[in-house]
Formats: structure tokens, C-alpha cells, sequence
């Protein structure tokens, strides 16, 4: 049993010393920076995965064939049915994915017709198929946990369809939209007086109550029929980020959400058939919007029926992709999705017909990135611990330093070396484990209130710290892991017994009579 | 008994040696008051160093009651400084962080491990709270060193010393910081430990005066001693008497 000298030492050297304190600072402030880094690494990880998988199913099975699968939607549906993965499944949803033009008209702020072109993910889905194997409801901004999603317009969505078709919307010589916008790759000269209008009211009873005087019939010229063919009526879904796009207004450095295309608006898509790499497109009204928090897909994803799709590219009713949600058990059974549940699905095709891969799969790359991103992160930062380290290793030879003469007057009572080497090893632990608790409870404060304390920041610099227009999230998610707060903490404790070691020794190994004599 | 016997004791200072001890030998007898005198750096406060096991001689032994203890291993030096050594220094060295009172009971705290502490703690304040009171520091228990005077912290470090009833009190000029009053009544101090708790003391002091309070006064000049005189000597009882 350790001699009680050991710990009271430690105890009147840590309410007397006052530049322990900085010790403990330096290590609070490095194992805070740790728990909120990985906290919001691990948030953005989590969130980004949950969206990930939101957008695909548990297993996608993809052909790159233009055309799709030699088997038609139904009867790959079938199949699956009947073979031993059957059992495991919880629903399908056959989807046709290709890539496409968007095109619409939008204006600037004095009235020029400016056409926007995107190139876009065009995905034919049955919506209420597609919600039952993704999080596909959950991300519509208008429909969102419907039960029944659909591509249907809403009274209000149609009356400005019609309005915009009374309008003569497509006709050049038309009058300027009420609803001008600032494109974003658009600079208005310095001399434009600066006006900013966000949609207003979409339907055409709402323009008459906020006074916009609509033009009477007779001055307008009739609608005249844009080349190609008749509009097909037919709702989209777009990606919330190819509708809306963020302003920051240099002046006054305000950023506000600009609405380019509202519920009832038209829109160009472009594809190539699924034969002779034909031209194909049509017109869609926008009857809503698809928001996941993922700008990569907020900016490129747009739905259309899939028999509107399948129809213009003329596949009949093939498909070239299966989203397949297994059921929960067996989804949570990584080793049976990948060495039974794949295998037997890449039966089902000829050979080099289909991709058959788990979301974890599809996802690999990005999922990879993060992780090893993290681990980097993970270790640069543990630099900051080290750094906290060193101050450690200075201070205590300091103390040790102006300790010396105090050690001599230990052994001279009859204290051992290894006694006095614990008490600074004591120390050092006692110093690393105050600094860890505190940094603890500083970086769970920081990474809960992260957002408000980013507020606040932003509020006094002016400056935007998260840029949502950058970042996936309108939230900075976090995530705080009990094994990340041990490892920090152990890590950090850790470190504050290596580095009192060598003061420690130091310490341990003063001669007596020179520590006695020193001044 | 104490010895030295034929001890060498050399420094390096810079690049050179300095030989601090030559050859010296002493017997120092249970219950003695001894006083070592001589000129700064005549080697008395090494000589006092190598009899408290605080330093080993280059050469030659240092044995208590006949065993040697120059040579015993680090632990059982440890518990002769705790137990059968008790240190004075010119300087008190009394730690500043502590109360008097602990500074008393550390070489205490040093014996005792946590679970004896919890069972022997009463006995260990009780004893140092009336050593405290024997020195003349009763009113003083709480006070840490910088609130005391030179005076009363030599006392606090006699009391120190006295905590575990040593053998021997090795006296370093315990009086070397102190005035002629406070000084006085550290020498008296000594002189009734050493007769009423026949603990043997030995005192390095510059003071001839201080000195002649010893029963045994030896002188020191370059490393050896020159004169060893007794002034007071014990009556020697006859195997008969």
C-alpha cells in the first residue's frame, strides 16, 4: 500500500500550484477540440449514411444497358420472388435512372427571359412503389409522409400552370414575370437599383390581392405553342436545390433563399431514347420538390412517372434498376446480404446484364473517404493532445525544479525515490484526469449547443461559419460516441502520465545532499 | 554506536575533485552529545551527511552498532532516515505547503501506509501535537512555515526530527540562521533531549560557544579531524557499581 506522504503531496501541490493549472487548461482545451471535431465528424458520418441510405434501398440491382433488363419490370419482380431471396424481401420498387438536360426560363431583375440548362439525374419511379424501399416520402417538401405520393398538381400548383398559359409564358414578347429573380451566375450592372423578390403568391387571385394589376386579355398576344411536342402535363419532382438557390447579397452580406421555379411551372427534359441514342424530350410542371439535405441530390435528382419516362424512351415496360428494402432482420444480417442474398440475386441475370450490389456497396468510395478522413483527422488533432503534452513535461520540470530542495528534505525523512517519482507521476495523472473530465464537459457543452454557438459567431463576424449553400446539412449534426469520449480520455490522461515521466525520474533520481544544498 | 572508519569522501566540482574527507575516523557513543567544529568547507556537514546515510563514502565504512550501513540497499537507508535518523538543518527546510503540524508528522506520513494511517493517526497527532507543545509551538499547529519565525520554525523541525524517536539527531548549524536567543534555546533543547531521552545528538556548528554545551567537541581541518576533546565526560559506571 502506497505511503500516505504520496497523496497528500499531490493534493497540496494541486491547491498550491497554480501553474498546474495552465496544465490543465492545455489539456481541456485539446480533449474539448477532440470530442467536438469527432462528434461532428461522426454526425456529419451518421447523417450522411441515413441520407445515403434514405436515397437507395437496402440492395440496388443496375444495368448499364440503355434500354434496361432483358426481363420486364414485372416479371423481374417475379423472379425475385420465387427464388430463395423472396423470403427476405420486403418490397421492390423498379425504377428507370438516366441521365438528362433541364431546361427552364428564368428572369432577371429587369425582365429578361434568361434560359437555365442543368444537367440532371432523370429517375422514372411509381411513387408509392418508391416509398416503400427508401425514405423517399420523408424528403418531399409538400408531400412529405403522405401516404400515397404522387406527381398530381395542387389547385394552387394548376392555377398558375393556367395562368402562365394565359399568359403567353413562352412567348418572348410576353410582359416580365411579377416573380423577377437574380439567377445565380447573373451580376446585375452596379447602377440596377437592387431589388430582391421572392415568389410571391402563386395563384393568379393571389397576384390581384398584393395589387400587381394583371394585363387585360386583349393586350396580351395569344400563347403561341413552344417547338417540339405539346406540353404532356405530366408533375415532376424536382431536386429542392435545382428550384431554389441561396443569394448572399454583397452589400448588405444577407443570404436569402431565391425560388427559381415554383408549383406549376414548366420544365424541359432532355434524354436520348433507349435506342438509335435518339433526342427525346418533354414538358413537366413542377407539382414538388424532393429535399434530402444532401445537395449532391437536392441539386440532381428529378422524378417523372416512370410509365411517363419508359413511354417517351420508348422501353415499354423495362426497367434499368431495382430498388429492393429487405426485411429488417435480414438487412441488419451484413453477412447474409453479401454472400447469399447478392449471389442469388446475380442469378436471376445473364451474365454482365446486372450490378448487383449491397447501398454500403454502391455508397464505397464516399463511405471509405469519410472513414479515412476521419482517421487522420483523428490523428492530427491527437497532436493538439501532445502539444498539451509538452506543456505538461515544461511545467513539471519546473516544478520539479523549484521542488528540488523539498525532495532532499523527503529522502532526508526517509521518502524513496519511487515515492517521490509517484507523487509526480500522481500528479501528472491527477492533472491529466481534471483536464479530461473538464474538457469532457466543455466539449459536450460545445458540441450540443454547436449551433446556436455558430449563430452567435456568425452573428458578430458577419461571416457565415457553416455555409449551409456549402455543406450538406441546414444543421451541423453531432454525434457524440461513448467509446470516442473514452479513447479521448484515455488518451489524454494517457499522455499526461507519459510526459510527467521524465520529470518524474528527474525527480526520483536528485541526489540528496545536492537537492538539500540547491538554491 | 556510531562510527566513521578510515572514510574518503571526494566532490568533482567543474572538471576537478575536491577531496573532502581524508581517511577520517570517528566513534560517536549512544547517548553523546558531540559537536563538530571547523573552518567552511572543512567537511563537517559531509561528514554529518555520510553518518545519516544521506551520502556514501568513496572509501572506508559507516556502521551502527557494529553493522555496516554505508552499504545497505536504498529501502533499508530510507527506513534508517525514518526511523533511526533524525535530520536538523540550518535552514529548517520545512515544507511550505504544509501546516506545522504536518510538517511534524511527515516523516509519518512517509512510515505509514493509508490503511495504517487510517488506524494509527490519533497516536501520530497526539505525539506531535505534544512534541509541538515540548518545543514551545502549541499555538502554532496551524500556522504554515511562512507565519512562523526563524526561531519557531527550528523548533517545528526539531520536533520533526523527534517524531519517530530517533536514535540519533544529526544537527546541521541549527542555529547557523538564527540569533543568539533563539539560537540559545535551540542548543538548550538539544542538550535536554540528548540527557532526558539519552538520544545522541551530533551538532555541526561554527560557534565555539554553542560548541561548548557538547560533552565531545571535535575540530576538523581539511577533511580530518585535529582535535577531539571531551568536556563533559559521562560518568562510567563500574561493572560493580
Amino acid at each position: 500500500m502506497d505511503p500516505v506522504y504520496k497523496f497528500l503531496l499531490c493534493l497540496k501541490y494541486l491547491r498550491t500550484r497554480y501553474l498546474a493549472f495552465v496544465c490543465i487548461v492545455s489539456v481541456m482545451l485539446g480533449v474539448a477540440t477532440l470530442i467536438v471535431v469527432n462528434s461532428v465528424m461522426s454526425g456529419f458520418s451518421n447523417k450522411l449514411m441515413d441520407r445515403l441510405h434514405g436515397v437507395l434501398s437496402d440492395v440496388v440491382i443496375e444495368t448499364d444497358r440503355s434500354g434496361g433488363f432483358e426481363m420486364s419490370a414485372d416479371e423481374i419482380n417475379a423472379a425475385i420472388q420465387a427464388s430463395p431471396v423472396g423470403k427476405h424481401v420486403e418490397a421492390t420498387a423498379p425504377t428507370v435512372e438516366v441521365m438528362a438536360l433541364l431546361q427552364f426560363y428564368a428572369r432577371d431583375r429587369r425582365g429578361n427571359k434568361i434560359p437555365i440548362m442543368k444537367h440532371v439525374k432523370l429517375i422514372g419511379i411509381d411513387p408509392e412503389d418508391h416509398a416503400k424501399v427508401g425514405r423517399f416520402k420523408e424528403y418531399l417538401k409538400r408531400q412529405r409522409n403522405v401516404d400515397k405520393p404522387n406527381f398530381d398538381l395542387t389547385a394552387e400548383a394548376r392555377d398558375r400552370m393556367n395562368y402562365h398559359r394565359w399568359l403567353g409564358d413562352w412567348d418572348p414578347t410576353e410582359q416580365p414575370r411579377p416573380n423577377a429573380f437574380v439567377p445565380p451566375n447573373i451580376i446585375p450592372p452596379a447602377d440596377t437599383p437592387k431589388v430582391v423578390v421572392v415568389s410571391p403568391p402563386l395563384s393568379a387571385s393571389a397576384f390581384r390581392e398584393v395589387g400587381i394589376v394583371v394585363p387585360p386579355m386583349p393586350i396580351i398576344p395569344a400563347p403561341e405553342v413552344p417547338a417540339g411536342p405539346p406540353p404532356r402535363l405530366s408533375g415532376v419532382i424536382l431536386g429542392y436545390s435545382l428550384a431554389h438557390y441561396r443569394y448572399k447579397d454583397p452589400e448588405t452580406g444577407i443570404t436569402e433563399e431565391i425560388k427559381l421555379l415554383a408549383e406549376g411551372d414548366d420544365v424541359f427534359l432532355a434524354t436520348v431514347g433507349s435506342t438509335g441514342m435518339k433526342p427525346v424530350y418533354s414538358t413537366f410542371v413542377v407539382a414538388d420538390y424532393f429535399h434530402c439535405e444532401m445537395s449532391e441530390y437536392d441539386s440532381s435528382f428529378v422524378y417523372i412517372p416512370r410509365s411517363e419516362l419508359q413511354q417517351l424512351r420508348a422501353m415499354g415496360d423495362r426497367v434499368n434498376n431495382i430498388q429492393i428494402r429487405l426485411k429488417p432482420e435480414a438487412a441488419a444480417d451484413e453477412k447474409l446480404v453479401h454472400e447469399v442474398i447478392i449471389p442469388e440475386l446475380q442469378k436471376l441475370f445473364q451474365p454482365g446484364e446486372a450490378q448487383v450490389r449491397s447501398w454500403q456497396q454502391h455508397q464505397g468510395p464516399l463511405l471509405e473517404a469519410i472513414e479515412i478522413e476521419r482517421s487522420i483527422l483523428n490523428i492530427l488533432l491527437f497532436l493538439i493532445v501532445g502539444v498539451s503534452g509538452f506543456s505538461v513535461l515544461a511545467i513539471f520540470s519546473m516544478i520539479v525544479a523549484e521542488k528540488t530542495r523539498d525532495i532532499g528534505v523527503l529522502k532526508s525523512l526517509g521518502a524513496s525515490s519511487r515515492g517521490i517519482m509517484t507523487i509526480f507521476l500522481s500528479y501528472g495523472f491527477t492533472l491529466g484526469l481534471i483536464g479530461s473530465l473538464l474538457g469532457t464537459l466543455l466539449g459536450y457543452l460545445l458540441t450540443t449547443y454547436i449551433n446556436e454557438i455558430e449563430e452567435v459567431l456568425t452573428m458578430i463576424s458577419g461571416r457565415q461559419i457553416f455555409d449551409r449553400g456549402i455543406y450538406y446539412f441546414d444543421k451541423i449534426p453531432t454525434n457524440i460516441e461513448g467509446v470516442m469520449l473514452a479513447a479521448v480520455n484515455i488518451g489524454a490522461v494517457g499522455t499526461s502520465i507519459v510526459f510527467s515521466v521524465l520529470p518524474a525520474i528527474r525527480a526520483a533520481r536528485l541526489n540528496p545532499v545536492r537537492a538539500l544544498r540547491f538554491e | 554506536m556510531l562510527s566513521a572508519h578510515n572514510v574518503f569522501k571526494s566532490y568533482r566540482r567543474h572538471a576537478e575533485s575536491v577531496q573532502v574527507l581524508q581517511g577520517l575516523t570517528v566513534d560517536i557513543d549512544d547517548g553523546e552529545f558531540l559537536a563538530v567544529v571547523g573552518a567552511s568547507g572543512s567537511g563537517k556537514s559531509t561528514l554529518m551527511h555520510l553518518l545519516g546515510t544521506l551520502d556514501s563514502p568513496d572509501q572506508g565504512s559507516i556502521t551502527l552498532d557494529g553493522k555496516r550501513i554505508d552499504t545497505a540497499r536504498g529501502r533499508e537507508r530510507d527506513r534508517l532516515r525514518n526511523e533511526t535518523f533524525g535530520f536538523i538543518f540550518q535552514f529548517y527546510h520545512l515544507l511550505p505547503e504544509l501546516s506545522t503540524l504536518d510538517n511534524v508528522l511527515m516523516p509519518a506520513y512517509i512510515a505509514e501506509s493509508m490503511m495504517g494511517w487510517m488506524q494509527t493517526r490519533r497516536e501520530w497527532k497526539r505525539r506531535a501535537t505534544a512534541l509541538l507543545h515540548r518545543v514551545g509551538l502549541g499555538h502554532r499547529l496551524t500556522h504554515k512555515p511562512r507565519e512562523l519565525s526563524g526561531g519557531e520554525m527550528q523548533r517545528a523541525a526539531v520536533a520533526r526530527a523527534l517524531l519517530r524517536s530517533p536514535k540519533v539527531l544529526l544537527a546541521d548549524e541549527p542555529t547557523g540562521n538564527l540569533d543568539t536567543e533563539s539560537g540559545g534555546t535551540i542548543v538548550r533543547l538539544l542538550k535536554n533531549l540528548n540527557r532526558e531521552d539519552d538520544v545522541t545528538v551530533v551538532m555541526v556548528t561554527h560557534n565555539l560557544e554553542i560548541a561548548a554545551q557538547a560533552d565531545r567537541v571535535v575540530r576538523m581541518v581539511h577533511g580530518n579531524i585535529v582535535v577531539d576533546r571531551s568536556l563533559f565526560p559521562k560518568p562510567v559506571l563500574s561493572a560493580a557499581g
